[in-house]
């Protein structure tokens, strides 16, 4: 698929101005930013969300801006934490409609002849009960993201439909992936006798385990049937695999021997399973149906990855910290439920007196606090905000790695991953 | 017919063996018109695959090995010998392959075609793996959802091990599985077992979440016995048939061979259930009937006897409800219709086989005859 890329090169070597360099692509992302103030890229007309919205479906022709001029209108985003040039615009918003759209095609996928079932699979598709829809929005932008650019003169034409159709091919690994995610989330709360989930009653609850497990089979199944339709064997491979490893990281959790339990390497082996192996699968699904190569394909892999690491572990930070700096204040879950994460880990590394506390299990109360005051000393937060940090920077340097391109949609879907990536660092619920 | 000459190239093609197909007709053993006896010792289609079954056997506990032993420990509770039931599906599945074996010319053997043939051979193998894998899942599952206390009397995993590692067993054996079926290349095979599991949990819900007015419908009975056990096993003959690329209509025959056996095979289930080892009534296990499930027999039987009905509504928790219900059974001709029904499936199945494209190979032909004597195999079994 590279004739792509050349014949946009050559268009915008065609078209180039003095300004920008002569002869030269534009260079709109630095891959690079050593200097100081050079953060990321920003522009000064931002297109309107709605602009965008209605482009959701299809391609649009290649933007021709002079990087120059766009760098001097850059928001620092990372850097030094000013106050930005422009407002930022949701990453959420940017799909948002597009959203919506996925969102009725899963309901009308998930029907079923049997009416209970289908009830059972439509609990976790109901709005409010939807979560942030934290995966589909990561895979829409990332379609975007990596969309080969086309000359205006396509437009409507022959390619303007395969685009169209990939689209609509992309989306459906969207749905696929939610699928995947809400049937590991049935079963989960079976195994862990949940009483609830994202704020409502869990579904074991309301409808017993059996019909749990059942709708669970259910949705994999009808996304293993989505999937099939798809004509793309390595994309079932990667979802496969991706079903895989949710598995295998749910065993590995609840049959944990106590030198496992102790272990970094495990824990985030264990995390990469539960929650990274989804989306990086996903997103490298999502490029692979594109026709990128090899490489492109392992980028995506990889900001998918390095996020959903990230991501795993605020979420432990959170879990002692709660919405406030303050320690113990978050629900303490994990910690009630004998799951041992990084900053404990971390923790146990400092003073390895706390390792025998660990070792005694926590459903002694006053043995949580004994744990926590252990935490408080250490550097067990800091240094997993540092780990998380660390993922955060891969993630966008996956992204900053892609192929370079004009498209304004293009580049607004990469800065919305960026964007993305630094809210999962920063998030505070 | 040597039993060893068939067993010895379990992998690969033969050279055509030119029989004339009279003699053979003339040699036939009477299957099935008159039950006399045999002109010759009919071979048990079971042993006919027995060395191939091995063979799967060992590929399917290593496909199953994972990172996490609990969890390949669990998978392998079901593949262990003794507990593994009569491999069933594998051997359907791997006489289908040999049924529909395109013939050679001497002159090609260890040539490229013969390498092409292993080729084939081994992806259908991987068909019958595959097709294991998601019946011991979907049996996973079902002993979770049924609170089962032994399953192919041994104790059900889910006894043993909790239900939640049941659930996470059934779920590892199924993603296992599906990486299996991508690894084919072929989608419309992927495409095939993907609506097969879909149809194992449609019919398990129908199962569970009968309505009353449901419960009375033979049609509804029948669809759900169709998705429950005998769309697993017509998808994956055709999927044998599509992997040899075969046309569609030769497709069609495997597919509609594994569904009449499927549903000769739960129909005769339902008959044992109540019958047991003894023609008389009563002596089965019963427990289709101690479960609230309606099956074909007492379906019938509510047909002739209207007055059943109310019977069937109030429940069979108490037990004297249950002899009432028998002895309307025992008056109906709910049994013999329900053999009836099997006989006829079975008679589709032979006739799907016998349409299949004529063959001169040895062993397409013994493999024909021994699809047929499963058949007759399934419908006079005792147990």
């Amino acid at each position: 698929m590279s004739w792509r890329w050349a014949l946009a090169r050559r268009v915008a070597k065609l078209a180039a101005t003095d300004g920008g360099g002569g002869a030269q692509a534009q260079r709109l992302l630095p891959t690079s930013s050593a200097a100081a103030g050079t953060g990321l890229l920003g522009r000064l007309h931002m297109p309107l969300a709605s602009q965008i919205r209605s482009k959701v479906v299809g391609c649009r022709g290649a933007a021709l801006v002079s990087s120059r001029w766009l760098h001097d209108a850059q928001y620092q985003v990372r850097q030094d934490g000013a106050s930005r040039a422009q407002e930022q615009q949701d990453p959420f918003e940017l799909v948002a409609d597009e959203l919506s759209l996925l969102a009725n095609r899963l309901r009308s996928m998930v029907a079923a002849e049997v009416p209970k079932l289908a009830s059972a699979a439509e609990y976790f598709f109901k709005v409010g009960a939807e979560g942030k829809r934290f995966r589909p929005t990561v895979l829409l932008l990332m379609a975007s993201a990596l969309k080969f650019p086309l000359s205006e003169s396509t437009e409507g034409g022959v390619l303007s439909i395969l685009a169209d159709k990939l689209r609509t091919r992309q989306q459906n690994i969207a749905e696929i992936t939610e699928m995947i995610h809400v049937a590991s989330l049935l079963h989960d709360d079976v195994l862990d006798d949940a009483d609830t989930r994202r704020g409502v009653s869990s579904l074991n609850l309301i409808m017993g385990n059996k019909l749990s497990v059942l709708a669970g089979d259910f949705l994999l199944s009808r996304a293993c049937v989505a999937l099939a339709a798809l004509g793309n064997t390595e994309v079932v491979s990667l979802m496969a695999t991706a079903v895989e490893h949710l598995v295998t990281g749910e065993t590995m959790q609840i049959s944990t021997s106590r030198e496992q339990r102790r272990s970094m390497e495990y824990y985030l082996q264990k995390t990469y399973y539960k929650t990274a192996s989804l989306i990086s699968n996903s997103c490298k699904a999502v490029a692979i149906l594109a026709g990128h190569t090899a490489e492109v394909s392992m980028l995506a892999y990889e900001y998918g990855r390095n996020l959903g690491l990230a991501f795993q572990l605020i979420d432990d930070v959170l879990d002692f910290t709660g919405t406030s700096a303050s320690l113990g204040k978050g629900s303490l879950s994990d910690i009630r439920h004998g799951i041992i994460t990084a900053p404990m880990l971390y923790a146990i590394e400092e003073f390895p007196q706390l390792q025998e506390v660990v070792d005694r299990g926590f459903d002694n109360p006053a043995n949580i606090e004994i744990a926590l005051d252990y935490l408080r000393k250490s550097r067990g937060i800091e240094r997993t905000k540092e780990l998380a940090r660390e993922h955060a920077d891969r993630a966008v340097k996956a992204i900053e790695s892609l192929p370079d391109s004009d498209d304004e949609d293009v580049l607004t879907s990469r800065r919305a991953l960026i964007d993305i990536t630094e809210r999962v660092i920063t998030r505070t619920k």
